[in-house]
């Protein structure tokens, strides 16, 4: 995956957050864990709905690790990956 | 000023303010008192009994709507009449536990208190908030005995929070919005989404009705038992959480916590016909419209199947619970659920209330649950009083009359267990706290 199209991942998924936590999108950092922004766990499902949906694949299926989910930035990573 | 749109004296109700009509209109049928819930707020100090109630009273007065009542207008749309002016009678109890070597009492005794606070029927169909405020040694207690009819649980929080500000002489209640359309557009969207309710709930009823406890003869009053974590067994819970059910999976992780610790119940009673039905309720906004929305209920479900089979092993539990939590966003089920009881409204309590049972043949749930990982109210002090722990007591609908309800208060974990007198034994109910603490992982 080159640089643009991870970046492109990123900014959807911090829109995403940013809608689910109803806060503005600059104010989230991609670095930080879902759960210190004050994501909680039904918070979390609807993001991974939203993955599904919109990068049309099954996460639940795709063996990442917990690990993966902590953070937008790893998040992003592991979508590229498997698109 | 509280913007008051469409008439200063109406606010129509919402199919999910309908929804608790229901549960308020069938628990005040079985127990003689309402669906009401109690918000504790635990004090490190004396509190100014005189000055909390004047400024309490004062506070309150502002806010009509506290005194209204429900009826129905030409269009046949319920909706919450508004009086001109707030009133000047708050109910406030005070009481003062005395231990003979003047140190706290104990807190059960403390808790029988709250708990007769919580089972009084409010005096009449006007009244929807009543105070007690409770003092021991160098503890109080400030307890917000509260309709849900006027609030739900977030929303007592937030409305003591927003008091909280303006004694400390910060902004007042700001754009507080009360009104609401009566809904009566957009028909075919509603039938659409009660299609789908409707299919949600066959699919989850199946052909027995749900495992339940029998319900105690009499009208009788709820007890209450209270896990109070410190934050280290907090962060211990949520570790083991993440460790066994996956990353921010601390709500299926205690629902399928609490559903071993009931089974274990059951199975000593020797009760072993039917699934458990658990209805979670879930908060539908977003942090900051708490303030916005403060008056009635912004709530909708999820419905789960645990299937009794599963229930003496956790990890098909949870894959379980998770599973059905993923299918139930994914379809939007709690956002059918607010769209669907919309078109419920016109049905009058005691018909809706039938109508429910009928899913479930005759019963409505195993028993209630919630998760509440974030405290509505905000700041540290109660009128200059640190508070040491917030947790909430409240009067889980009948049927099912027992709820487990998981709350956190300044990152420490409380576990309520809820349950009509003469469901349980206390020993019962103490053997539920242990093995919950034990499937927590924090014996």
């Amino acid at each position: 995956m080159d640089k643009d199209s991870h970046k492109v991942i990123e900014e959807s998924l911090i829109r995403e957050v940013a809608a689910i936590l109803s806060r503005d999108p600059g104010s989230i950092e991609p670095d930080i864990p879902l759960h210190e922004m004050g994501l909680d766990s039904l918070g979390f499902v609807e993001l991974l709905v939203i993955i599904e949906k919109k990068f049309k694949i099954k996460l639940m299926e795709s063996g990442l690790t917990r690990d993966d989910f902590r953070t937008i930035r790893a998040l992003s990573s592991k979508i590229g990956a498997m698109e | 000023m509280i913007t008051l749109p469409y008439s200063r004296n109406k606010r129509y109700l919402t199919g999910i303010d309908w929804i608790i009509h229901v549960l308020n209109y069938m628990t005040r049928k079985e127990t003689g008192a309402g669906f009401m819930s109690q918000v504790v707020m635990e004090l490190h100090g004396k509190v100014d009994l005189l000055q909390t109630e004047s400024s309490l009273s004062a506070f309150i007065k502002k806010y009509p709507v506290l005194n209204g009542h429900t009826s129905r207008d030409f269009n046949l749309a319920p909706y919450w009449k508004i009086p001109t002016a707030g009133t000047d009678k708050i109910s406030f109890e005070t009481i003062h536990i005395k231990d003979s070597q003047k140190k706290e009492a104990p807190f059960d005794d403390v808790l029988t208190s709250l708990e007769k606070g919580i089972n009084r029927p409010f005096k009449n169909r006007k009244e929807h908030i009543v105070f007690h405020l409770i003092s021991t040694g160098e503890k109080s207690y400030v307890a917000m005995t509260f309709d849900h009819l006027v609030f739900d649980a977030r929303n007592a929080e937030a409305f003591l929070n927003i008091f909280q500000k303006e004694w400390e002489g910060g902004e007042d209640s700001g754009n507080m919005t009360i009104t609401e359309p009566a809904h009566l557009s957009m028909w075919t969207d509603k039938f659409k989404a009660g299609q789908r309710v409707n299919r949600a709930f066959i699919k989850i009823a199946g052909k027995a009705p749900p495992r339940v406890f029998p319900l105690p003869s009499g009208k009788n009053g709820f007890k209450f038992k209270i896990l109070s974590f410190s934050r280290k067994e907090t962060e211990a819970i949520a570790e083991n959480a993440f460790n066994e059910a996956g990353y921010l999976m601390l709500m299926p992780y205690a629902l399928a916590a609490s559903v071993c610790a009931l089974h274990g119940i059951f199975k000593v009673r020797g009760i072993s016909s039917g699934d458990y039905v658990i209805p979670v309720s879930i908060d539908t906004r977003k942090q900051e419209e708490i303030t916005k929305q403060m008056f009635f209920n912004h709530v909708s479900f999820f419905i789960f199947k645990a299937k009794a089979s599963d229930a003496s092993d956790f990890k098909a539990l949870l894959k379980s619970l998770k599973e059905q939590m993923y299918a139930q966003v994914g379809s939007d089920l709690p956002g059918d659920i607010c769209k669907a009881s919309l078109l419920m409204r016109i049905a009058p309590a005691s018909l809706l209330g039938s109508l429910l049972k009928l899913y479930f043949k005759g019963e409505i749930a195993s028993f209630c649950f919630s998760y509440v990982g974030k405290t509505a109210y905000t700041s540290p002090y109660f009128m200059g009083n640190k508070i040491t722990n917030i947790f909430h007591m409240p009067r889980t609908p009948v049927p099912p009359g027992i709820g487990i309800f998981f709350q956190q208060s300044n990152e420490k974990l409380n576990v309520i267990l809820s349950y009509l007198d003469g469901m349980l034994s206390a020993d019962e109910a103490g053997l539920i706290l242990t093995s919950l603490k034990s499937r927590l992982g924090v014996e």
